[in-house]
Parts: structure tokens; sequence; C-alpha cells
């Protein structure tokens, strides 16, 4: 739970989260509605609304759990349509994509949202963005977007294709000794 | 007993000339993550042409798009899920899904539970299995792509459903199948007729495991993309023969299910079960099964 708060904060944002709804398994978060905790017998993969997993002494965050953070006031700055796609494909953002933005400096980290006010993901304010400064300047590191949610099957697929490489592998040598 | 020949002869006996259909690409609306029109509109704004499907009220066709409908920011931010048309027929079937108890219990890649989640308005309980660990990323992703909050995901087979000790008020079978050859250009090179009966036997598996832990009065969605007899009549002949169950009658497009099947005389009630071969869709079969109450 501290290690989802102390990211929450990161933000300059409080999150009502019911403790007594949020369940750690393994190094996954995740926050069960009532009939969820209620009623779901122990073993789960995944449930209710996944938070984020700690790996070592990091959190890596859930889309869901930056979009609930979006829902209350938070570092938000919102960017303009090409500067978000472009976000989306893992870039950083230039000064002039951002349209509105509520005093941020260097070093604080922001959820970036489009113009719909959807939260696309967060980035760390690495220019001032007030200061007059080059705008084709980076002013926002890329530090987690949803095009994640592409990458990450790309990765998966290419795991199991290596599984299956290293198990082709392994059957090969046997079939040879056996003759 | 397997190639073209063997199969195609057998849908022609069942009634339907083999040929090569054009899939168009559908995508299913997450309407309780947006509402429809707005999505519609961004999706016409990025120049993706879209056509209503008729009997889906969530569903579109895509028309004509210059890029990837499954590389959009409207995509990624779950705003509508790939799916085919006639897969996004069997989760509609269901009467009132809101606040309900659901398994899914062959979730994987997750197209349905996602509908699911969404006709329930993230509300009730969704309980996923999947047997197979390599598909269980991708059902994951899709689910927090898609902001569904009311699923709990097992590792599982849905054989072993009772393991869980719980029972459902509505089971969703999108049991596995052999699929057709429609999806599937290798289809017939790959397929045989024992494969046929393998899938129908694990089928019946399933069916049976479903029929003990769904509710008294409780609604079975059994549905496959197979168009093998096998797969789909017999199996329900089976299963009104040998559990608690009864067919249901079901309002979407489709034939209806075949009652004499080879020269096979099946239950009447079996013609309540819809078949559709391919033409706008890919081939389905579906129908929708009543838990009865069994007699101490």
């Amino acid at each position: 739970m501290k290690a989802i708060n102390d990211f929450v904060a990161q933000f300059n944002a409080s999150l009502p989260l019911d403790k007594s709804r949020v369940v750690r398994n393994r190094n996954r978060y995740y926050m069960l509605p009532k009939k969820l905790k209620q009623q779901i017998p122990k073993g789960f993969f995944y449930a209710g609304a996944y938070l984020g997993a700690v790996k070592g002494s990091s959190f890596f965050p859930s889309f869901l759990l930056l979009s609930m953070i979006a829902e209350h006031k938070a570092n938000k700055l919102v960017v303009d349509k090409k500067t978000a796609w472009l976000f989306i494909c893992g870039r950083d953002i230039f000064k002039q994509g951002i349209l509105t933005e509520h005093n941020l400096k260097k070093g604080d980290y922001a959820l970036i949202l489009n113009e719909h006010n959807e939260c696309l993901g967060f980035g760390k304010i690495v220019h001032s963005i007030h200061e007059e400064e080059d705008v084709k300047q980076v002013a926002v590191k890329n530090i987690l977007d949803i095009g994640d949610f592409l990458r990450r099957e790309k990765r998966q697929s290419r795991q199991q294709q290596g599984s299956r490489r290293l198990q082709d592998s392994d059957r090969k040598p046997r079939q040879t000794s056996r003759k | 007993m397997s190639g073209k020949e063997f199969f195609v002869n057998r849908y022609k006996e069942l009634g339907w000339s083999y040929r090569q259909v054009k899939l168009k690409q559908a995508i299913r609306i997450n309407a309780m993550n947006c509402s429809r029109d707005n999505v519609v509109k961004r999706l016409e704004s990025l120049g993706i042409s879209l056509e209503k499907i008729p009997f889906l009220k969530d569903g579109y066709w895509i028309r004509k798009s210059r890029f990837s409908v499954g590389a959009t920011a409207e995509y990624l931010l779950g705003l509508y899920s790939i799916q085919e048309a006639a897969a996004q027929i069997p989760v509609t079937l269901f009467t009132e899904l809101e606040d309900k108890t659901v398994l899914d219990a062959c979730s994987s890649p997750g197209g349905k539970t996602v509908q699911l989640a969404d006709l329930m308005k993230n509300n009730g309980l969704i309980v996923a299995l999947e047997l197979k660990q390599r598909k269980m990323f991708a059902l994951v992703n899709h689910l927090e792509r898609c902001r569904v909050t009311n699923a709990a995901v097992y590792n599982m087979d849905a054989k072993e459903a009772t393991k869980l000790n719980m029972k459902f008020d509505k089971v969703l079978l999108d049991v596995p199948c052999s699929g057709n050859p429609i999806t599937d250009r290798d289809w017939f090179s790959k397929r045989t007729i024992e494969d046929v009966h393998r899938n129908a036997r694990r089928q019946r598996q399933i069916l049976t495991e479903a029929a003990k832990v769904t509710e008294d009065g409780g609604e079975i969605i059994y549905a496959t993309c197979s168009l093998e007899p096998e797969e789909n009549e017999l199996n329900i002949d089976w299963a009104v023969a040998n559990l608690p169950v009864k067919v249901e009658g079901i309002s979407c497009p489709g034939e209806k299910g075949l009652t004499n099947v080879f020269g096979k005389q099946l239950d009447c009630s079996i013609e309540k079960c819809r078949r559709i071969w391919p033409e706008q869709s890919q081939g389905f079969f579906v129908c929708k099964l009543r838990k009865q109450a069994v007699q101490q």
C-alpha cells in the first residue's frame, strides 16, 4: 500500500483508496469491489482493478491507476492531438505541443492527458515549461504511455517464441541420441 | 477421414455450398467507457469508415481504414475492441446481466469477457477461466486496457470449474473448437474428423461441468466457431438427453439448428439453436440452455 501512496504522491495527489479492499497477490496490487472481495476463491491470477506491480524497489503503475489519479487534483498537462499521438508512440513532449498545465516545474512528474481529458500515461518535466526557452526542446520525458499495451504484446509473443525455440532445441538432441 | 473434399461434401449434405468468404473486420464499442456516438465520430475523424452491424447494438464493420484499427489512441484507451461480428452475438443472448455472477469458462483472449463486463456495467462478478498459461497475459492485458474491474481470472481448466465451489447465474461456454476454414486458410490440411470428435468429447465434459456450477434456472450460452455438427447440434442433443438443461429460443441471425444430421434424428428443441453459415461473418453456432432444477 505504501508503494501505491508514494507513487500517487509524486503527482501532488492523494487517492482515497479503501485499504480493506486492496489486495496484494505476489508482486501485484488489486483493488477488489465488495462483491469480488466477498465471493472470489483464493488463487486468482488477476482480479478487480489492477493497480500496479512492485519490482525491486520500483512501483510500476497500471493505466487504470493513472486514470484514477487523473480524476482527482494532480499534476497534469494536456497536449494537442499530434503530440498525444507521438507520446503514445513512445516519444517525449516538446513545449509547443502542450495546451494547458498548472505551474509545473522542472523535476515534477505529471500525467499526460489528451484533448478529451483521457490519461495517456505520465512523464517527468525535464525543462521548465514557463521559461523562455527553445520551444523545440524536450519539456517532458516520456516514462510510460498506453502504447505499452502494443509493446507488451510484442514482447510477450517474442518471449513465447523464444521459449518454444528453447523447447525445440531441447527436443532435438534427445531425438538424435535415440538414433 | 480428412481433406477438403471430405469436409466440403459434409457441408453440402448439411445444406451449405462451400465458398471462401472475405471477412469484414469488426469492432465493438465498449459503452461502459464512452458514448457510442462519440467514438464513432472520433474514428471517422481519423479517416476510418464504419458501417453499423444491423443485428448488434455496439458492433460496426470497418468499411475502410488506411491503418490498423488496433493502433489508435481510442483502441489503446479501451473505447472499443476488435471482435468478429458473429463472435459478438453469444454474450448479447443473456438476459439481465447486471449484478449477476457470471462464469466465462474458456475466456482467452478476453473479447467476450470484456463484452460481459460492458453489458454488466462493470458491476456484479465475472469469473474467467483459462487453461493455457501463455494465453493469460493477452487476457489480462485486454481487461486492463478496457478497464474491466469486475472480473477475477483463474488459470484453470473449465472441466474443473466445480473446484471453485461457486454457483453461477449465467455461464458462457465459448468452448475450444476445431475452428472453420473461413478464418484459417490451412484448415483443410490441418484438420481430421478425429480432431473434431476429440474436441466434441472435450466440449461434452465442459458442458457437464457447466451444468453442475449453474444455479437452477440459470442460463448457459454455448457457442463455437466450428461448422461441424459433432461440436454443435450433436453435442446439444446429447446435453438435452443427459444433463438437466433445456434449449431455449433465441433471437439472433442464422438458420435453425439442424435436427437431422447425416440421417440421425435429433431432439426437436435443437432447432431453437442458431447455425450461422459463413457469409457476412465467419461460421458460428450458438444456443441458450436453461438449467432445470434437479429432483432430489
